[in-house]
Protein backbone atom coordinates (compact mmCIF):
# COMPACT_ATOMS: atom_id res chain seq x y z
CA UNK A 1 0.00 0.00 0.00
CA UNK A 2 1.27 3.43 -0.92
CA UNK A 3 1.26 6.01 1.78
CA UNK A 4 -1.14 8.84 1.66
CA UNK A 5 1.07 11.59 0.35
CA UNK A 6 1.85 9.50 -2.73
CA UNK A 7 -1.73 9.15 -3.86
CA UNK A 8 -2.68 10.88 -7.06
CA UNK A 9 -5.16 13.74 -6.73
CA UNK A 10 -7.63 11.59 -8.59
CA UNK A 11 -7.38 8.92 -5.92
CA UNK A 12 -7.69 11.50 -3.13
CA UNK A 13 -10.84 12.78 -4.77
CA UNK A 14 -12.15 9.24 -4.96
CA UNK A 15 -11.49 8.71 -1.25
CA UNK A 16 -13.13 11.99 -0.42
CA UNK A 17 -16.19 11.05 -2.42
CA UNK A 18 -16.42 7.72 -0.62
CA UNK A 19 -16.13 9.43 2.74
CA UNK A 20 -18.76 12.01 1.89
CA UNK A 21 -21.06 9.28 0.75
CA UNK A 22 -20.78 7.36 4.02
CA UNK A 23 -21.37 10.57 5.98
CA UNK A 24 -24.46 11.20 3.88
CA UNK A 25 -25.80 7.70 4.55
CA UNK A 26 -25.37 8.11 8.31
CA UNK A 27 -26.89 11.57 8.39
CA UNK A 28 -29.94 10.45 6.42
CA UNK A 29 -30.36 7.38 8.63
CA UNK A 30 -30.43 9.50 11.78
CA UNK A 31 -32.58 12.18 10.20
CA UNK A 32 -35.07 9.55 9.07
CA UNK A 33 -35.35 8.15 12.60
CA UNK A 34 -35.72 11.64 14.07
CA UNK A 35 -38.38 12.44 11.51
CA UNK A 36 -40.35 9.26 12.33
CA UNK A 37 -40.15 9.94 16.05
CA UNK A 38 -41.21 13.56 15.57
CA UNK A 39 -44.21 12.65 13.42
CA UNK A 40 -45.20 9.92 15.89
CA UNK A 41 -44.93 12.29 18.84
CA UNK A 42 -46.76 15.06 17.04
CA UNK A 43 -49.53 12.79 15.84
CA UNK A 44 -50.07 11.58 19.38
CA UNK A 45 -49.81 15.03 20.97
CA UNK A 46 -52.29 16.58 18.53
CA UNK A 47 -54.48 13.51 18.85
CA UNK A 48 -54.50 12.78 15.13
CA UNK A 49 -54.28 9.24 16.40
CA UNK A 50 -55.27 7.86 19.75
CA UNK A 51 -52.09 7.82 21.87
CA UNK A 52 -53.71 5.21 24.06
CA UNK A 53 -53.41 2.79 21.14
CA UNK A 54 -50.31 4.05 19.34
CA UNK A 55 -48.33 5.24 22.35
CA UNK A 56 -45.70 7.89 21.64
CA UNK A 57 -41.98 8.44 22.09
CA UNK A 58 -42.45 10.57 25.19
CA UNK A 59 -44.79 8.00 26.73
CA UNK A 60 -42.25 5.27 25.98
CA UNK A 61 -39.48 7.25 27.66
CA UNK A 62 -41.72 7.81 30.64
CA UNK A 63 -42.70 4.12 30.83
CA UNK A 64 -39.10 3.01 30.73
CA UNK A 65 -38.27 5.64 33.35
CA UNK A 66 -41.06 4.31 35.58
CA UNK A 67 -39.83 0.76 35.19
CA UNK A 68 -36.38 1.96 36.12
CA UNK A 69 -37.46 3.88 39.21
CA UNK A 70 -39.76 1.03 40.13
CA UNK A 71 -36.67 -1.14 40.14
CA UNK A 72 -38.01 -3.75 37.75
CA UNK A 73 -36.45 -2.60 34.47
CA UNK A 74 -33.20 -4.48 34.89
CA UNK A 75 -34.93 -7.38 36.54
CA UNK A 76 -36.96 -7.99 33.39
CA UNK A 77 -34.05 -7.30 31.06
CA UNK A 78 -31.83 -9.65 33.04
CA UNK A 79 -34.39 -12.41 33.03
CA UNK A 80 -34.85 -12.38 29.27
CA UNK A 81 -31.19 -11.73 28.52
CA UNK A 82 -30.09 -14.66 30.68
CA UNK A 83 -32.63 -17.00 29.11
CA UNK A 84 -31.63 -15.88 25.65
CA UNK A 85 -27.89 -16.17 26.22
CA UNK A 86 -28.07 -19.53 27.99
CA UNK A 87 -30.35 -20.89 25.27
CA UNK A 88 -28.11 -19.43 22.57
CA UNK A 89 -24.94 -20.98 23.99
CA UNK A 90 -26.49 -24.37 24.58
CA UNK A 91 -27.95 -24.43 21.06
CA UNK A 92 -24.64 -23.35 19.51
CA UNK A 93 -22.42 -25.71 21.50
CA UNK A 94 -24.69 -28.75 21.23
CA UNK A 95 -25.52 -27.96 17.59
CA UNK A 96 -21.85 -27.67 16.69
CA UNK A 97 -20.99 -30.91 18.46
CA UNK A 98 -23.82 -32.86 16.86
CA UNK A 99 -22.81 -31.49 13.45
CA UNK A 100 -19.24 -32.68 14.09
CA UNK A 101 -20.52 -36.11 14.96
CA UNK A 102 -22.64 -36.24 11.83
CA UNK A 103 -19.67 -35.14 9.73
CA UNK A 104 -17.55 -37.86 11.30
CA UNK A 105 -19.92 -40.75 10.64
CA UNK A 106 -21.57 -41.04 7.26
CA UNK A 107 -23.85 -43.78 8.53
CA UNK A 108 -25.06 -41.66 11.40
CA UNK A 109 -25.58 -38.78 8.97
CA UNK A 110 -27.70 -40.83 6.59
CA UNK A 111 -29.79 -42.28 9.41
CA UNK A 112 -30.52 -38.94 11.01
CA UNK A 113 -31.32 -37.05 7.79
CA UNK A 114 -35.13 -37.51 7.74
CA UNK A 115 -35.37 -36.73 11.45
CA UNK A 116 -33.49 -33.49 11.00
CA UNK A 117 -35.64 -32.49 8.06
CA UNK A 118 -38.86 -33.10 9.98
CA UNK A 119 -37.62 -31.44 13.16
CA UNK A 120 -36.49 -28.46 11.13
CA UNK A 121 -39.89 -28.05 9.51
CA UNK A 122 -41.82 -28.54 12.76
CA UNK A 123 -43.06 -25.26 14.27
CA UNK A 124 -41.55 -25.55 17.74
CA UNK A 125 -44.34 -23.52 19.32
CA UNK A 126 -46.51 -26.58 18.80
CA UNK A 127 -44.53 -28.20 21.59
CA UNK A 128 -45.55 -25.45 24.05
CA UNK A 129 -47.86 -27.57 26.23
CA UNK A 130 -45.31 -30.37 26.36
CA UNK A 131 -42.60 -27.99 27.42
CA UNK A 132 -44.71 -26.65 30.25
CA UNK A 133 -45.41 -30.16 31.48
CA UNK A 134 -41.83 -31.31 31.13
CA UNK A 135 -39.99 -28.26 32.36
CA UNK A 136 -42.50 -26.48 34.53
CA UNK A 137 -43.25 -22.80 34.28
CA UNK A 138 -39.87 -21.37 35.24
CA UNK A 139 -36.96 -20.10 33.24
CA UNK A 140 -36.02 -23.68 32.35
CA UNK A 141 -39.02 -23.96 30.07
CA UNK A 142 -38.04 -20.80 28.25
CA UNK A 143 -34.43 -21.84 27.87
CA UNK A 144 -35.66 -25.18 26.57
CA UNK A 145 -37.79 -23.45 23.96
CA UNK A 146 -34.85 -21.27 22.94
CA UNK A 147 -32.58 -24.28 22.55
CA UNK A 148 -35.21 -26.15 20.58
CA UNK A 149 -35.58 -23.33 18.10
CA UNK A 150 -31.85 -22.73 17.63
CA UNK A 151 -30.52 -26.26 17.78
CA UNK A 152 -31.68 -27.74 14.49
CA UNK A 153 -30.73 -24.59 12.61
CA UNK A 154 -27.28 -24.75 14.18
CA UNK A 155 -26.84 -28.42 13.31
CA UNK A 156 -27.97 -28.05 9.70
CA UNK A 157 -25.90 -24.93 9.09
CA UNK A 158 -22.72 -26.33 10.57
CA UNK A 159 -23.10 -29.70 8.90
CA UNK A 160 -23.51 -27.88 5.60
CA UNK A 161 -20.31 -25.98 6.33
CA UNK A 162 -18.36 -29.10 7.26
CA UNK A 163 -19.57 -31.04 4.24
CA UNK A 164 -18.64 -28.20 1.91
CA UNK A 165 -14.94 -28.65 2.68
CA UNK A 166 -12.99 -28.37 -0.54
CA UNK A 167 -12.46 -31.79 -2.14
CA UNK A 168 -8.98 -31.00 -3.44
CA UNK A 169 -7.81 -29.86 -0.03
CA UNK A 170 -9.13 -33.09 1.43
CA UNK A 171 -7.21 -34.98 -1.24
CA UNK A 172 -4.08 -33.00 -0.42
CA UNK A 173 -4.32 -33.96 3.25
CA UNK A 174 -4.98 -37.57 2.36
CA UNK A 175 -1.88 -37.58 0.18
CA UNK A 176 0.09 -36.39 3.22
CA UNK A 177 -1.33 -39.31 5.17
CA UNK A 178 -3.52 -37.23 7.48
CA UNK A 179 -5.78 -39.01 9.96
CA UNK A 180 -9.45 -38.15 10.17
CA UNK A 181 -8.79 -36.21 13.35
CA UNK A 182 -6.04 -34.19 11.65
CA UNK A 183 -8.30 -33.55 8.69
CA UNK A 184 -10.91 -32.25 11.09
CA UNK A 185 -8.66 -29.99 13.10
CA UNK A 186 -6.37 -28.73 10.34
CA UNK A 187 -8.87 -28.31 7.55
CA UNK A 188 -12.57 -28.88 8.23
CA UNK A 189 -12.88 -26.71 11.32
CA UNK A 190 -10.76 -23.75 10.12
CA UNK A 191 -12.31 -23.69 6.67
CA UNK A 192 -15.82 -23.69 8.13
CA UNK A 193 -15.16 -20.65 10.29
CA UNK A 194 -17.22 -18.31 8.07
CA UNK A 195 -20.13 -20.76 8.27
CA UNK A 196 -19.73 -20.76 12.03
CA UNK A 197 -20.00 -16.99 12.16
CA UNK A 198 -23.03 -16.88 9.90
CA UNK A 199 -24.59 -19.62 12.03
CA UNK A 200 -24.00 -17.45 15.11
CA UNK A 201 -25.70 -14.54 13.39
CA UNK A 202 -28.71 -16.62 12.47
CA UNK A 203 -28.85 -18.05 15.97
CA UNK A 204 -28.86 -14.62 17.60
CA UNK A 205 -32.20 -14.09 15.89
CA UNK A 206 -33.37 -17.61 16.72
CA UNK A 207 -32.51 -17.21 20.40
CA UNK A 208 -34.60 -14.06 20.72
CA UNK A 209 -37.50 -15.70 18.93
CA UNK A 210 -37.15 -18.65 21.29
CA UNK A 211 -36.99 -16.69 24.52
CA UNK A 212 -39.79 -14.28 23.68
CA UNK A 213 -41.98 -17.08 22.39
CA UNK A 214 -41.19 -19.05 25.51
CA UNK A 215 -42.19 -16.10 27.65
CA UNK A 216 -45.43 -15.78 25.73
CA UNK A 217 -46.30 -19.33 26.72
CA UNK A 218 -45.08 -19.38 30.30
CA UNK A 219 -43.51 -16.65 32.33
CA UNK A 220 -43.60 -14.50 35.38
CA UNK A 221 -40.96 -12.06 34.26
CA UNK A 222 -39.00 -10.86 31.25
CA UNK A 223 -39.49 -8.62 28.24
CA UNK A 224 -41.81 -11.11 26.56
CA UNK A 225 -43.82 -11.28 29.75
CA UNK A 226 -44.11 -7.47 29.79
CA UNK A 227 -45.35 -7.51 26.20
CA UNK A 228 -48.01 -10.12 26.90
CA UNK A 229 -49.00 -8.47 30.15
CA UNK A 230 -49.11 -5.03 28.52
CA UNK A 231 -51.35 -6.40 25.79
CA UNK A 232 -53.71 -8.08 28.22
CA UNK A 233 -54.22 -4.98 30.37
CA UNK A 234 -54.17 -2.72 27.32
CA UNK A 235 -51.04 -0.83 28.37
CA UNK A 236 -49.67 -0.30 24.92
CA UNK A 237 -46.99 2.05 26.23
CA UNK A 238 -45.55 -0.95 28.00
CA UNK A 239 -45.74 -3.08 24.85
CA UNK A 240 -43.99 -0.45 22.75
CA UNK A 241 -41.34 0.16 25.42
CA UNK A 242 -40.62 -3.55 25.63
CA UNK A 243 -40.32 -3.88 21.87
CA UNK A 244 -37.90 -0.96 21.84
CA UNK A 245 -35.77 -2.54 24.58
CA UNK A 246 -35.81 -5.78 22.60
CA UNK A 247 -34.61 -4.00 19.46
CA UNK A 248 -31.70 -2.51 21.36
CA UNK A 249 -30.69 -5.79 23.01
CA UNK A 250 -30.89 -7.78 19.77
CA UNK A 251 -28.88 -5.13 17.94
CA UNK A 252 -26.16 -5.16 20.60
CA UNK A 253 -25.91 -8.95 20.47
CA UNK A 254 -25.73 -8.93 16.69
CA UNK A 255 -23.06 -6.23 16.81
CA UNK A 256 -20.99 -8.37 19.18
CA UNK A 257 -21.11 -11.28 16.74
CA UNK A 258 -20.19 -8.96 13.89
CA UNK A 259 -17.24 -7.75 15.95
CA UNK A 260 -16.19 -11.34 16.57
CA UNK A 261 -16.36 -11.90 12.83
CA UNK A 262 -14.01 -8.98 12.22
CA UNK A 263 -11.56 -10.38 14.75
CA UNK A 264 -11.45 -14.00 13.61
CA UNK A 265 -12.38 -14.17 9.94
CA UNK A 266 -9.56 -12.50 8.13
CA UNK A 267 -8.04 -14.98 5.81
CA UNK A 268 -10.59 -17.55 4.89
CA UNK A 269 -11.68 -17.33 1.28
CA UNK B 1 18.57 -47.21 -13.94
CA UNK B 2 16.56 -48.30 -10.93
CA UNK B 3 12.77 -48.32 -11.21
CA UNK B 4 10.98 -46.51 -8.40
CA UNK B 5 7.46 -47.20 -9.55
CA UNK B 6 5.98 -49.89 -11.77
CA UNK B 7 2.37 -50.52 -12.83
CA UNK B 8 1.70 -54.16 -13.77
CA UNK B 9 -1.56 -54.85 -15.59
CA UNK B 10 -3.35 -52.35 -13.42
CA UNK B 11 -7.12 -52.03 -13.75
CA UNK B 12 -9.26 -49.57 -11.85
CA UNK B 13 -13.05 -49.51 -11.82
CA UNK B 14 -15.19 -47.05 -9.95
CA UNK B 15 -18.51 -48.15 -8.59
CA UNK B 16 -21.34 -45.76 -8.02
CA UNK B 17 -25.13 -45.97 -8.07
CA UNK B 18 -25.14 -44.86 -11.69
CA UNK B 19 -22.99 -47.80 -12.66
CA UNK B 20 -19.45 -48.84 -13.17
CA UNK B 21 -16.71 -46.73 -14.70
CA UNK B 22 -13.59 -48.37 -15.97
CA UNK B 23 -11.06 -45.60 -15.46
CA UNK B 24 -7.86 -47.50 -16.13
CA UNK B 25 -7.40 -50.80 -17.91
CA UNK B 26 -4.42 -53.06 -18.23
CA UNK B 27 -1.89 -50.38 -17.59
CA UNK B 28 1.81 -51.13 -17.72
CA UNK B 29 4.57 -48.61 -17.33
CA UNK B 30 7.41 -47.73 -15.05
CA UNK B 31 9.17 -44.66 -13.75
CA UNK B 32 12.94 -44.65 -13.40
CA UNK B 33 14.83 -43.04 -10.58
CA UNK B 34 15.99 -39.50 -11.25
CA UNK B 35 13.98 -39.20 -14.44
CA UNK B 36 11.31 -36.74 -15.33
CA UNK B 37 8.44 -38.78 -16.70
CA UNK B 38 5.38 -37.21 -18.28
CA UNK B 39 2.10 -38.90 -19.06
CA UNK B 40 -0.24 -37.20 -21.47
CA UNK B 41 -3.83 -38.13 -22.06
CA UNK B 42 -7.11 -36.57 -23.09
CA UNK B 43 -9.39 -34.96 -20.48
CA UNK B 44 -11.24 -37.40 -18.28
CA UNK B 45 -9.24 -40.41 -19.41
CA UNK B 46 -8.19 -41.41 -15.92
CA UNK B 47 -5.01 -39.43 -15.31
CA UNK B 48 -5.86 -38.34 -11.79
CA UNK B 49 -6.91 -41.88 -10.99
CA UNK B 50 -3.52 -43.06 -12.17
CA UNK B 51 -1.70 -40.69 -9.82
CA UNK B 52 -3.93 -41.56 -6.89
CA UNK B 53 -3.09 -45.20 -7.55
CA UNK B 54 0.62 -44.42 -7.63
CA UNK B 55 0.39 -42.48 -4.37
CA UNK B 56 -1.45 -45.38 -2.76
CA UNK B 57 -4.59 -43.32 -2.16
CA UNK B 58 -6.57 -45.85 -4.20
CA UNK B 59 -6.20 -49.60 -4.40
CA UNK B 60 -6.28 -51.06 -7.91
CA UNK B 61 -9.16 -53.40 -8.74
CA UNK B 62 -6.70 -55.67 -10.48
CA UNK B 63 -2.98 -55.81 -11.08
CA UNK B 64 -0.09 -54.66 -9.02
CA UNK B 65 1.68 -51.42 -8.29
CA UNK B 66 5.26 -51.92 -7.25
CA UNK B 67 7.08 -49.17 -5.44
CA UNK B 68 10.61 -49.74 -4.23
CA UNK B 69 10.06 -48.29 -0.78
CA UNK B 70 10.10 -44.70 -1.97
CA UNK B 71 8.08 -41.86 -0.51
CA UNK B 72 5.74 -39.74 -2.61
CA UNK B 73 4.87 -36.06 -2.63
CA UNK B 74 1.69 -34.93 -4.32
CA UNK B 75 1.20 -31.63 -6.09
CA UNK B 76 -2.25 -30.71 -7.30
CA UNK B 77 -3.74 -28.70 -10.11
CA UNK B 78 -4.32 -25.72 -7.86
CA UNK B 79 -1.91 -24.81 -5.10
CA UNK B 80 -4.43 -25.57 -2.33
CA UNK B 81 -2.56 -23.40 0.13
CA UNK B 82 -4.71 -22.91 3.21
CA UNK B 83 -5.83 -19.27 3.08
CA UNK B 84 -5.99 -18.96 6.87
CA UNK B 85 -2.32 -19.90 7.27
CA UNK B 86 0.66 -17.78 6.40
CA UNK B 87 3.00 -19.18 3.76
CA UNK B 88 5.36 -20.26 6.53
CA UNK B 89 2.61 -22.12 8.37
CA UNK B 90 1.51 -23.67 5.09
CA UNK B 91 4.99 -25.04 4.60
CA UNK B 92 4.85 -26.62 8.06
CA UNK B 93 1.52 -28.34 7.35
CA UNK B 94 2.98 -31.62 6.07
CA UNK B 95 5.37 -31.68 9.03
CA UNK B 96 2.47 -31.30 11.45
CA UNK B 97 0.58 -34.08 9.68
CA UNK B 98 3.55 -36.41 9.79
CA UNK B 99 4.31 -35.52 13.38
CA UNK B 100 7.82 -34.40 12.45
CA UNK B 101 7.29 -30.74 13.23
CA UNK B 102 10.71 -30.35 14.82
CA UNK B 103 12.93 -27.31 14.75
CA UNK B 104 15.30 -29.15 12.44
CA UNK B 105 12.59 -30.07 9.95
CA UNK B 106 11.14 -26.59 10.06
CA UNK B 107 14.53 -25.09 9.37
CA UNK B 108 14.95 -27.37 6.38
CA UNK B 109 11.65 -26.16 4.99
CA UNK B 110 12.68 -22.59 5.60
CA UNK B 111 15.99 -23.17 3.88
CA UNK B 112 14.18 -24.42 0.80
CA UNK B 113 11.85 -21.44 0.89
CA UNK B 114 14.79 -19.10 1.12
CA UNK B 115 16.72 -20.85 -1.62
CA UNK B 116 13.79 -20.59 -4.00
CA UNK B 117 12.83 -16.99 -3.37
CA UNK B 118 9.97 -17.27 -0.94
CA UNK B 119 11.70 -15.69 2.02
CA UNK B 120 10.01 -12.32 1.77
CA UNK B 121 6.57 -13.95 1.60
CA UNK B 122 6.89 -16.25 4.59
CA UNK B 123 4.76 -14.07 6.85
CA UNK B 124 2.23 -13.24 4.13
CA UNK B 125 -1.06 -14.94 3.52
CA UNK B 126 -1.50 -16.81 0.23
CA UNK B 127 -4.09 -14.31 -1.03
CA UNK B 128 -1.39 -11.66 -1.35
CA UNK B 129 0.80 -13.80 -3.62
CA UNK B 130 0.66 -14.14 -7.38
CA UNK B 131 -0.51 -17.42 -8.87
CA UNK B 132 3.03 -18.33 -9.83
CA UNK B 133 4.43 -17.64 -6.37
CA UNK B 134 1.63 -19.63 -4.79
CA UNK B 135 2.36 -22.64 -6.97
CA UNK B 136 6.01 -22.33 -6.04
CA UNK B 137 5.03 -22.30 -2.36
CA UNK B 138 2.97 -25.42 -3.01
CA UNK B 139 6.04 -27.09 -4.46
CA UNK B 140 8.15 -26.18 -1.45
CA UNK B 141 5.39 -27.52 0.79
CA UNK B 142 5.55 -30.79 -1.14
CA UNK B 143 9.33 -30.85 -0.83
CA UNK B 144 9.23 -30.17 2.91
CA UNK B 145 8.80 -33.88 3.63
CA UNK B 146 11.71 -34.63 1.35
CA UNK B 147 9.84 -37.13 -0.85
CA UNK B 148 11.75 -39.30 -3.32
CA UNK B 149 9.17 -39.03 -6.06
CA UNK B 150 7.00 -36.04 -6.94
CA UNK B 151 3.59 -36.72 -8.42
CA UNK B 152 2.38 -33.69 -10.33
CA UNK B 153 -1.26 -33.57 -11.42
CA UNK B 154 -1.52 -30.85 -14.07
CA UNK B 155 0.13 -28.46 -11.64
CA UNK B 156 0.22 -25.53 -14.05
CA UNK B 157 -3.12 -25.81 -15.79
CA UNK B 158 -4.81 -23.26 -13.54
CA UNK B 159 -2.28 -20.55 -14.45
CA UNK B 160 -2.48 -18.15 -17.36
CA UNK B 161 -0.31 -18.98 -20.36
CA UNK B 162 2.69 -16.75 -19.69
CA UNK B 163 2.82 -17.57 -15.99
CA UNK B 164 2.44 -21.24 -16.82
CA UNK B 165 5.56 -21.26 -18.98
CA UNK B 166 7.58 -19.42 -16.36
CA UNK B 167 6.39 -21.43 -13.40
CA UNK B 168 6.89 -24.66 -15.31
CA UNK B 169 10.45 -23.57 -15.98
CA UNK B 170 10.96 -22.71 -12.30
CA UNK B 171 9.47 -25.89 -10.98
CA UNK B 172 11.48 -27.93 -13.44
CA UNK B 173 14.73 -26.33 -12.29
CA UNK B 174 13.90 -26.83 -8.63
CA UNK B 175 13.04 -30.48 -9.15
CA UNK B 176 16.28 -31.06 -11.05
CA UNK B 177 18.33 -29.18 -8.51
CA UNK B 178 16.87 -31.23 -5.68
CA UNK B 179 17.52 -34.43 -7.67
CA UNK B 180 13.96 -35.62 -7.47
CA UNK B 181 12.20 -38.17 -9.58
CA UNK B 182 9.05 -36.68 -11.06
CA UNK B 183 5.92 -38.03 -12.66
CA UNK B 184 3.93 -35.31 -14.39
CA UNK B 185 0.40 -35.85 -15.62
CA UNK B 186 -0.93 -33.40 -18.15
CA UNK B 187 -3.14 -32.97 -21.18
CA UNK B 188 -0.82 -30.28 -22.50
CA UNK B 189 1.44 -31.85 -25.12
CA UNK B 190 3.96 -29.02 -25.26
CA UNK B 191 4.31 -28.97 -21.51
CA UNK B 192 5.16 -32.66 -21.54
CA UNK B 193 7.75 -32.25 -24.29
CA UNK B 194 9.35 -29.28 -22.58
CA UNK B 195 10.10 -31.11 -19.34
CA UNK B 196 10.18 -34.86 -19.84
CA UNK B 197 12.87 -37.46 -20.35
CA UNK B 198 10.20 -40.03 -21.06
CA UNK B 199 6.68 -39.40 -22.35
CA UNK B 200 3.86 -41.93 -22.19
CA UNK B 201 0.73 -41.34 -24.23
CA UNK B 202 -2.59 -42.53 -22.87
CA UNK B 203 -5.67 -43.47 -24.85
CA UNK B 204 -9.18 -42.25 -24.10
CA UNK B 205 -10.90 -43.83 -21.13
CA UNK B 206 -10.25 -46.51 -20.09
CA UNK B 207 -6.67 -45.31 -20.07
CA UNK B 208 -4.08 -47.53 -21.71
CA UNK B 209 -0.54 -46.72 -22.79
CA UNK B 210 -0.48 -46.25 -26.56
CA UNK B 211 3.11 -45.03 -26.93
CA UNK B 212 6.33 -44.41 -25.08
CA UNK B 213 9.02 -41.96 -26.16
CA UNK B 214 12.42 -41.00 -24.89
CA UNK B 215 12.61 -37.31 -25.45
CA UNK B 216 16.19 -36.11 -25.79
CA UNK B 217 17.12 -32.46 -26.12
CA UNK B 218 20.47 -30.75 -25.93
CA UNK B 219 18.91 -28.02 -23.85
CA UNK B 220 17.93 -28.78 -20.34
CA UNK B 221 15.37 -26.11 -19.66
CA UNK B 222 11.73 -26.03 -20.67
CA UNK B 223 11.80 -22.54 -22.15
CA UNK B 224 14.91 -23.31 -24.23
CA UNK B 225 13.49 -26.61 -25.37
CA UNK B 226 10.48 -24.82 -26.72
CA UNK B 227 12.74 -22.85 -29.07
CA UNK B 228 14.39 -25.96 -30.45
CA UNK B 229 13.45 -27.18 -33.96
CA UNK B 230 12.91 -30.69 -32.60
CA UNK B 231 10.13 -29.38 -30.41
CA UNK B 232 7.51 -29.07 -33.13
CA UNK B 233 8.51 -32.44 -34.53
CA UNK B 234 7.76 -34.03 -31.17
CA UNK B 235 4.55 -32.09 -30.94
CA UNK B 236 3.33 -33.49 -34.24
CA UNK B 237 4.13 -37.06 -33.26
CA UNK B 238 2.38 -36.82 -29.90
CA UNK B 239 -0.54 -34.89 -31.34
CA UNK B 240 -1.07 -37.68 -33.82
CA UNK B 241 -0.96 -40.37 -31.18
CA UNK B 242 -3.21 -38.52 -28.80
CA UNK B 243 -5.87 -38.03 -31.44
CA UNK B 244 -5.62 -41.46 -33.00
N1 LIG C 1 -14.58 -41.39 -7.06
C1 LIG C 1 -15.06 -41.69 -8.28
N2 LIG C 1 -16.20 -42.41 -8.39
C2 LIG C 1 -16.71 -42.72 -9.60
N3 LIG C 1 -16.15 -42.36 -10.78
C3 LIG C 1 -15.02 -41.64 -10.74
C4 LIG C 1 -14.41 -41.26 -9.48
N4 LIG C 1 -13.31 -40.54 -9.75
C5 LIG C 1 -13.22 -40.46 -11.09
N5 LIG C 1 -14.23 -41.14 -11.70
C6 LIG C 1 -14.42 -41.29 -13.14
O1 LIG C 1 -13.27 -41.91 -13.69
C7 LIG C 1 -12.92 -41.30 -14.92
C8 LIG C 1 -11.48 -40.84 -14.88
O2 LIG C 1 -11.38 -39.78 -13.91
P1 LIG C 1 -10.02 -39.02 -13.64
O3 LIG C 1 -10.31 -37.92 -12.70
O4 LIG C 1 -8.98 -39.99 -13.25
O5 LIG C 1 -9.68 -38.44 -15.08
P2 LIG C 1 -8.65 -37.28 -15.49
O6 LIG C 1 -7.97 -37.76 -16.72
O7 LIG C 1 -7.81 -36.90 -14.35
O8 LIG C 1 -9.65 -36.13 -15.86
P3 LIG C 1 -9.32 -34.56 -16.00
O9 LIG C 1 -8.66 -34.39 -17.32
O10 LIG C 1 -10.70 -33.97 -15.96
O11 LIG C 1 -8.47 -34.17 -14.84
C9 LIG C 1 -13.91 -40.19 -15.17
O12 LIG C 1 -14.87 -40.64 -16.09
C10 LIG C 1 -14.54 -39.95 -13.82
O13 LIG C 1 -15.88 -39.58 -13.98
MG1 LIG D 1 -7.52 -34.96 -13.32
Amino acid sequence: MKNKSNFSTEHLQYLKKQRNRSILVNVVRIAFLAFLLAVWELAAALEWVNPFITSSPSRIVKTIGDLYTGGTLFYHINTTLTETLVGFFIAVVVGYSVALLLWWSELFRKISEPYLVVLNALPKIALGPLIIIWCGTGSEAIVFMTVLIGLIVAILNMLGGFMATDESKLLLLRSMGASKWQTLTKLVIPSSLPTFISMLKINVGMAWIGSIMGEYIVSKAGIGYLIVYGGQVFKLDLVMSSVLILCVLAAVMYALVALLEKLVVKNVD
Amino acid sequence: MKEVLRFENVCMRYHSKQGETVAVENLNFSVKEGEFTAIIGPSGCGKTTLLSLAAGLLKPTQGKIVTSGVSFGYMLQRDELFPWRTIEKNLYLPLEIKGTNTLEQRNKALELAEKYGLKQFLKSYPSSLSGGMRQRAALIRTLALNPDVLLLDEPFSALDYQTRLNVCNDVYKIIRQEHKTALLITHDISEAISVADTVFVLSKRPAKIVAEHSVVFLEDEPLKRRENKEFSKWFEILWGELNA
